[in-house]
């Protein structure tokens, strides 16, 4: 793709008159750039920085009561707290336990179906996809009915065949996979089409070549479709690890306020507890700057994988 | 995160390559094929099916497995109404969300036209610091955000729901990239002949991207629509909330109201569901030009 850049310095005489200022450097861009960047300043930039200043201080954001600086000793009581433990190793659990949802079943799906073909296929696609929009406080609530413990279609359907209720959001060994079931149950559907999509992009020379070689069908998949499809695997897994604990935070708010014993928290909504429940501003905030740069060495390290191993077809 | 692909409508593979592939899988792997999809399809559209079924079960009939109420009742929709101001708290997400969606389009437009335009000191790394804004998450900033916002007076209102989201970076993203690939000879003809930077912007850079602005509009709409978090921290008042903080009020700690809770997240998700049916094709497209969101 060629690239043109236009040069400030190019044609002076077709700028406006405001344009340009004897200041040395051209203004428009920076009033065309102003909404964005004043906006993700203020809500986004500053208030990181605000986070990482209040993590050295002890806090009940009630504005009449004063801060107190206390250094380093937020992050050392983290490190002491068991629930700052749990949460952690909830939060891995979230993500590795959603990438059956969002990568493998998807894949395996997308290349079983990649030879469907007529109006069905469009109607199947419409139907797969509703989940994404749906809003995740409706998703939470629905489920939530579905999976109910005494009146629940889905235990009314176990006592059918002759197996006990299970308490999906009460009992502390199921809450977790549930919450992790809803927060896929979303995804699934995206995550197929977009495989599919980029399964079907792929050039079908190739695949005529290997088959007039002699190539099975598992070979095809194996040598061809999945190297080539490694962007979209990669991009989805990258989306999984960094965002797939934030997907499920509605569904611990709304569905179990990290209970039954802390069983489903994770570290995003502790960060919601300290903050707007035991009102531990500076907890919170050093726990969200642990956070933050965790997972920011994670996104680069991504980035990194993803610049490395992903195989495009030039 | 934009990924450019193609979709599946669009890249047609040769005829031959695919119908060699169905001739050789019989009717059984063509049933097999038909078997899975229906089972996702199942999966994904049952518990929107049961929510709506359920909506319309009046309180005797809530706990029964029929698939199809014995005796369709709006029992449970005007217990909704007059128990919480759901037609205000409709109207209240509608504004929200339709003006979030003209604000991020517009700003996301000429902070993408800036980017695309000139080249100028710094603008790599304004461009980074855009994109890399999806890596802070929300909770690490909650707190400021909510004392910056009880500040400024937003507590409890639409326009609290509004200002923050302003601007995105998926919006800039996407605008980047459908602006970078438009072409540049069309922009530079337009400047010889001594158009306008807002002209230009306007009367050429518009009217050729009004897919991608679709796309983006739709998108920031329903995420605009569907978003509980920041709502759920700045809303006091019903009279100034939005319709995904309504639900809550059935949900209670001695056991919940389910039919009533089943109709109003049934008049929650009813707008964009009529949505979706009509657009059904430009949404889905514009999710998967999005990447995850």
């Amino acid at each position: 793709m060629s690239q043109i850049t236009f040069q400030p310095s190019a044609p002076v005489r077709s700028m406006p008159a405001l344009g340009r200022l004897r200041l040395g450097f051209d203004i428009a861009p920076w009033l065309y750039l102003s909404p964005v960047l004043i906006t993700l300043f203020v809500w986004t930039y500053l208030p990181l920085a605000e986070a990482f200043q209040l993590s050295f201080y002890q806090w009940n954001m009630l504005p009449t009561s004063p801060q107190r600086y206390v250094g380093f000793d937020n992050y050392m009581r983290l490190f002491k707290l068991p629930e700052m433990r749990r949460a952690l190793w909830n939060t891995l659990i979230y993500i590795i336990g959603l990438f059956p949802l969002s990568v493998f079943i998807p894949l395996a799906v997308a290349i079983l179906t990649q030879d469907l073909t007529g109006p069905l296929r469009n109607l199947y696609r419409a139907l797969i996809f509703i989940p994404m929009i749906i809003a995740p406080v409706v998703a939470g609530v629905v489920w939530r009915w579905l999976l109910n413990q005494d009146h629940g279609l889905v235990n009314k359907g176990l006592e059918a065949i002759g197996l006990s209720p299970i308490g999906f959001l009460q009992d502390a060994d199921w809450a977790l996979p549930t919450l992790i079931w809803i927060t896929g149950w979303k995804l699934i559907g995206f995550s197929t089409l977009l495989i599919a999509a980029a399964n079907a992009s792929i050039n079908p020379a190739y695949i005529e070549a290997a088959k007039i070689d002699g190539a099975t069908r598992w070979r095809i998949i194996r040598d061809i479709r999945l190297p080539l499809l490694s962007p979209v695997i990669l991009m989805l897994s990258m989306m999984t690890i960094l965002l797939g604990a934030q997907w499920s935070f509605t569904y611990i708010n709304v569905l179990t306020g990290g209970g039954p014993l802390k069983s489903t928290t994770n570290i995003f909504f502790l960060l919601y507890e300290y903050g707007f429940s035991s009102m531990t501003v500076g907890w919170s905030a050093a726990a969200g700057m642990i956070t933050f740069a965790g997972f920011t060495v994670i996104a680069l390290i991504c980035l990194k994988i993803m610049r490395k191993r992903a195989i495009y077809d030039n | 995160m934009t990924i450019d692909l193609h979709i599946a409508d669009t890249a047609v593979a040769p005829v031959s390559a695919v119908t060699s592939f169905t001739r050789r899988r019989g009717w059984l792997g063509r049933a097999m094929v038909h078997a899975l999809m229906i089972f996702l399809a199942f999966v994904a559209i049952f518990p929107v099916y049961w929510m709506l079924v359920s909506s319309f079960k009046a309180e005797n009939e809530i706990f029964s497995t029929d698939l199809w109420p014995q005796s369709p009742s709006l029992e449970n929709y005007s217990f909704v109404l007059k128990s919480i101001p759901m037609l205000r708290m409709i109207v209240n997400s509608t504004v929200v969300s339709l003006a979030t969606a003209a604000l991020q389009v517009l700003t996301g437009l000429l902070a993408a036209y800036a980017l695309v335009r000139w080249k100028f000191r710094l603008s790599n790394f304004i461009y980074g610091a855009i994109t890399l804004s999806w890596l802070v998450p929300f909770q690490v900033t909650m707190i400021p955000n909510y004392v910056l916002a009880s500040k400024m007076g937003l507590l409890n209102t639409l326009p609290g729901l509004i200002i923050p989201h302003v601007a995105a970076a998926f919006a800039v993203m996407m605008l980047f990239h459908a602006m970078k690939s438009f072409p540049q000879e069309v922009l530079e003809s337009a400047r010889l002949d001594g158009a306008k930077h807002w002209a230009i912007l306007w009367e050429i850079v518009v009217p050729n991207l009004k897919a991608s602005l679709a796309s983006i509009a739709i998108l920031a709409f329903i995420s605009a629509w569907n978003d509980y978090f920041w709502p759920l921290l700045l809303s006091r008042s019903m009279e100034q909330s939005v319709v995904q903080i309504g639900l809550q009020m059935f949900m209670t700690q001695e056991g919940n109201l389910w039919g009533p809770l089943m109709a109003a997240s049934t008049m929650a998700s009813l707008p964009i569901l009529l949505i979706y049916l009509v657009m059904q094709r430009q949404i889905v497209q514009s999710f998967m030009q999005s990447g995850l969101r």
